[in-house]
């Protein structure tokens, strides 16, 4: 029994590893000294002042843009494309998957100067437009991947006995495979938010006037001495996710138990 | 149906950030230093005018430059190179002329920082604020005097210096602690600039040009070659920090407000330019972030506090001591190898 | 209806990020990289080695040397954290195994600046860390946590530690708990059962999350930035440097050329030992 509470100790030591340093924002959230470096006191002041903090909320406002538009195009086009990729031969389908494995193998900073110089060479403006392209492109092999592999599971002939009871394409296509599909989609999907939502190198590259994102503004903050405006906002954040997350897990228990 | 919930609070929470005001005269693209401008005067310039201000920021001369080059020209309308930048982006063809008659608060100028080599008749750019690299000292960590760059190779000042991260002002000062040049190229200088280098990395904390004060602040460093505001403002947080001009000379530079080749809100630059020059706003960026101002008009405004402070307002005679980088043209290459071999 | 319309619908938007936005900026790159550098930046078109060989001199080796041996160290340390820990949680029941899970991801959907942010004020001479050391007597000196290698490379452990747990997790958890008993019955001691039976079945798994936290700290210029104190030059940063600071696109393209090269060597030998390509997206290991 007494390695039972050394593995419980472990556990527990890996965990306190991933997340002292994010309970150490939550508390300087509430601390009414600027430099982050002692606790003074108790204060809700950055909370208000987050408000009036135009570039922090603006940087926010255009993550979470960018998080969705690219999120929802490359659902879009990953799950046609796996589908199409499942069902169809063709010719170029060999070279397809390989360039979809580029995004996911090569080192972040490339794919970033790749962008960079491609964006350069055509003279397109650095903006909001460009850095969500470059969100895209790469969130979309990872929904293709997703999406694929709940279609390795999935059964053909079910689509076919829909067409037999009269359904056109189009209809077994919105009531039978995408409902089917579904939890690669979902997970596909949640993949692509968190990682546009995160990523850092790849905007660092393709952002221009007036794109700047949540990641790239607190890396300059950082750089220049971070304000608890910003502990603030991340608790508020992460107040968000966790509640999304408790979701999910009662969920999956609850699935868990029926099966 | 909790998809459905959950896309409705994201939404929602869009529409919350969202409430984008609609500004009447545009906007104006704006690429600045990194703790230059302060927020407010910003804010107040946009409600002022009605016109947006893309506000972007970089740490060197050479990441704006870079930024501008690879962009499409005409990304960003204002830039604020220093005087050498100033040169370059002339001799790169990427910067406007700029109609200072058009200017009404042109004239609140300091003559002596008007007409430089860089721009002799200031058709291109309008100086904005002026300073100098400076040494900081913890005074109750180092007890000796420090008076020269040479002083800083002492053994006991382990891990305890801040440089700013600019291969210009690391590999300048090195030059001149060796009794050369800033802008000197010979293979005989730089080799004794690598040496004096070498000798004093074991020294060096960190490199940071972005926040340098943080660390002495903290008293992770008690040394700091950093940027004069940088240190004043250590200063005022921290008491026991001193200011120290090397005895030979300082490294000192004009930062210049600039309107980039094909700027698409050229009108609008304008006014971006002509309000920061006005006294008042003036006034505020020098409180908030205290250079040598360069603004006779704003100079009458300010208070005493900042006119005596030496780390703030520089005195003239180690401002006309100082030694201005130049273009060293394709020589850079040296520094740049120099650099990535000292560091 | 035509057979290749539905195709070509389904298939064109893909192939247009595909072809435009990875396969054609890449090759761009590699062009570039042979390419001569303007004074003032820019690219020369003409046709050069000059940025392969720069690579080769010692200065530039250094740099490869010490960001691989940061990586090695990086993905040495987040499997020997990983793997027990992996092993532990899933001798869980599947409740407390799902929330732990969860709680593993959690971090990694927060902001990994906001958490390197945390992480500095722990770590700092007077972090919180070292004022506790400090206060009940054990150090007379703060430890330097940051502005070195060690700074870097906790960082790069924190940052990409998940993405060794989880592969490892959703292969150890499915393992059947019936060989290792067999094993038991034949004789084998616990560290026996462990080299020949666990072991071999998580190979996959430990090499797809070796890869998957080897190539990103290669790249992740800015812990080294904010964690290394700008003195640990990883190749990440001279990457970044070349494009956004001393404007040498040509060779900081011969420098991402060859770290791509590196990273297709590593996953060529990982396919020849049998690994699948989805393993590196992390992909199977949803739920």
């Amino acid at each position: 029994m007494k390695s039972k509470h050394l593995k419980n100790f472990y556990i527990f030591l890996v965990l306190l590893f991933l997340f002292l340093p994010i309970f150490i924002l939550v508390v300087y959230s509430f601390n009414s000294s600027r430099l982050n470096v002692t606790f003074e006191n108790f204060t809700f002041d950055w909370y208000l002042s987050l408000m009036d903090n135009v570039s922090l909320l603006e940087a926010f406002k255009n993550t979470l843009l960018i998080a969705f538009v690219s999120t929802t195009v490359s659902v879009i086009i990953g799950t046609m494309g796996a589908i199409a990729m499942h069902r169809y031969q063709f010719k170029t389908k060999k070279a397809l998957d390989t360039l979809l494995y580029i995004p996911i193998v090569i080192p972040e900073i490339v794919l970033g100067i790749s962008l960079l110089s491609i964006f350069t060479l055509t003279n397109i403006e650095l903006s909001l437009i460009t850095i969500t392209l470059a969100h895209i492109t790469f969130c979309v092999p990872f929904v293709v991947l997703c999406v694929r592999s709940t279609l390795s599971s999935y059964d053909d002939q079910i689509e076919l006995a829909a067409m037999d009871l009269g359904a056109n394409k189009f209809k077994t296509l919105f009531y039978i495979t995408i409902p089917s599909l579904l939890p690669g989609i979902a997970s596909g999907a949640l993949l692509a938010f968190s990682l546009s939502l995160d990523d850092v190198i790849i905007s660092y590259f393709t952002a221009g006037p007036g794109s700047n994102t949540l990641p790239l503004k607190i890396f300059s903050m950082i750089k220049m001495g971070i304000t608890p405006e910003v502990n603030a906002l991340t608790t508020i954040i992460l107040l968000f996710t966790i509640i999304a997350l408790s979701l999910f897990i009662i969920i999956q228990i609850k699935k868990n138990k029926k099966g | 149906m909790k998809k459905i919930k959950l896309l409705v609070l994201f939404i929602l929470l869009l529409g919350l950030t969202g409430c984008n005001q609609k500004y009447e005269n545009g906007e104006v693209n704006v690429f600045n230093w990194s703790e230059y401008i302060p927020d407010s005067v910003i804010r107040q310039f946009e409600k002022e005018y009605d016109i947006k201000v893309n506000y972007s920021t970089y740490s060197s001369n050479e990441e704006c430059l870079a930024k501008v080059m690879s962009s499409k020209t005409g990304t960003y309308d204002i830039l604020v190179p220093s005087d050498y930048m100033v040169d370059i982006m002339l001799k790169k063809d990427l910067l406007e002329k700029i109609d200072t008659a058009s200017l009404t608060n042109f004239s609140n100028l300091d003559p002596n920082y008007l007409n430089q080599s860089y721009d002799p008749n200031n058709d291109y750019s309008v100086p904005f604020i002026a300073g100098g690299v400076v040494i900081a000292v913890n005074k109750q960590k180092i007890e000796e005097n420090i008076t020269s760059y040479n002083d800083l190779l002492n053994p006991k000042y382990k891990d305890s210096i801040v440089l700013l991260d600019d291969e210009r002002v690391v590999i300048g000062i090195a030059l001149k602690a060796n009794g050369y040049s800033l802008n000197d190229t010979n293979d005989y200088a730089l080799a004794e600039a690598k040496e004096f280098l070498l000798e004093l990395k074991p020294n060096i904390k960190l490199y940071d040009s972005d926040n340098p004060k943080g660390s002495l602040i903290t008293e992770e460093a008690s040394i700091g070659v950093i940027w004069n505001a940088e240190a004043a403002l250590a200063i005022g947080e921290n008491s026991n920090i001193e200011i120290v001009f090397p005895k030979e000379g300082i490294y000192k530079w004009i930062d210049n407000f600039v309107i980039s080749k094909g700027a698409k809100n050229k009108e609008n630059a304008l006014k971006f330019i002509n309000y920061i020059l006005n006294p008042e706003v003036m006034k505020r960026v020098v409180t908030y972030f205290p250079y040598k101002n360069v603004n006779q008009e704003t100079n009458k405004l300010l208070s005493d506090s900042y006119l005596n402070n030496e780390a703030m307002n520089i005195p003239d005679r180690i401002m006309n001591n100082g030694e201005f980088v130049i273009d060293i043209g394709e020589n850079i290459t040296k520094y740049d190898r120099l650099w990535s071999e000292i560091k | 209806m035509s057979k290749k319309l539905p195709l070509l619908i389904m298939i064109l938007p893909i192939a247009f990020f595909m072809v435009f936005l990875v396969a054609l900026p890449c090759i761009y790159v590699v062009i570039i990289s042979f390419m001569e550098k303007g004074i003032y930046g820019g690219i020369e078109y003409i046709f050069t080695l000059e940025n392969y060989k720069l690579i080769l001199e010692p200065l530039y080796l250094k740099i490869f040397a010490n960001s691989f041996f940061i990586a090695l160290v990086t993905t040495i340390i987040c499997l020997l954290i990983s793997y027990p820990f992996a092993c532990f949680i899933s001798q869980k029941n599947k409740t407390v195994q799902t929330i732990l899970i969860t709680l593993v991801i959690l971090p990694f959907l927060t902001n990994s600046l906001i958490r390197i942010h945390g992480l500095i004020i722990l770590l700092r001479d007077g972090g919180i860390i070292n004022n506790f050391l400090l206060n009940i007597n054990l150090i007379d000196e703060p430890i330097k946590f940051m502005y070195n290698q060690t700074g870097t490379i906790i960082g790069m452990v924190y940052t990409l530690l998940p993405f060794m747990i989880l592969p490892l997790y959703s292969n150890i958890s499915k393992l059947d708990a019936n060989l290792n008993d067999a094993a038991k019955d034949l004789g084998a001691n616990k560290f026996k059962t462990f080299l020949h039976v666990t072991l071999p079945q998580t190979k996959y798994a430990i090499l797809a999350g070796s890869i998957m936290v080897f190539v990103p700290t290669l790249s992740y210029f800015f812990v080294s930035d904010l964690l290394g104190g700008g003195k640990t030059m990883m190749i990440g940063n001279v990457i970044k440097n070349q494009f956004l600071v001393a404007r040498n696109w040509p060779f900081g393209a011969a420098l991402a050329i060859s770290i791509v090269l590196f990273t297709l060597i590593v996953v060529i030998v990982y396919r020849k030992m049998g690994g699948k390509m989805e393993q590196l997206g992390g992909v199977s290991y949803e739920k």
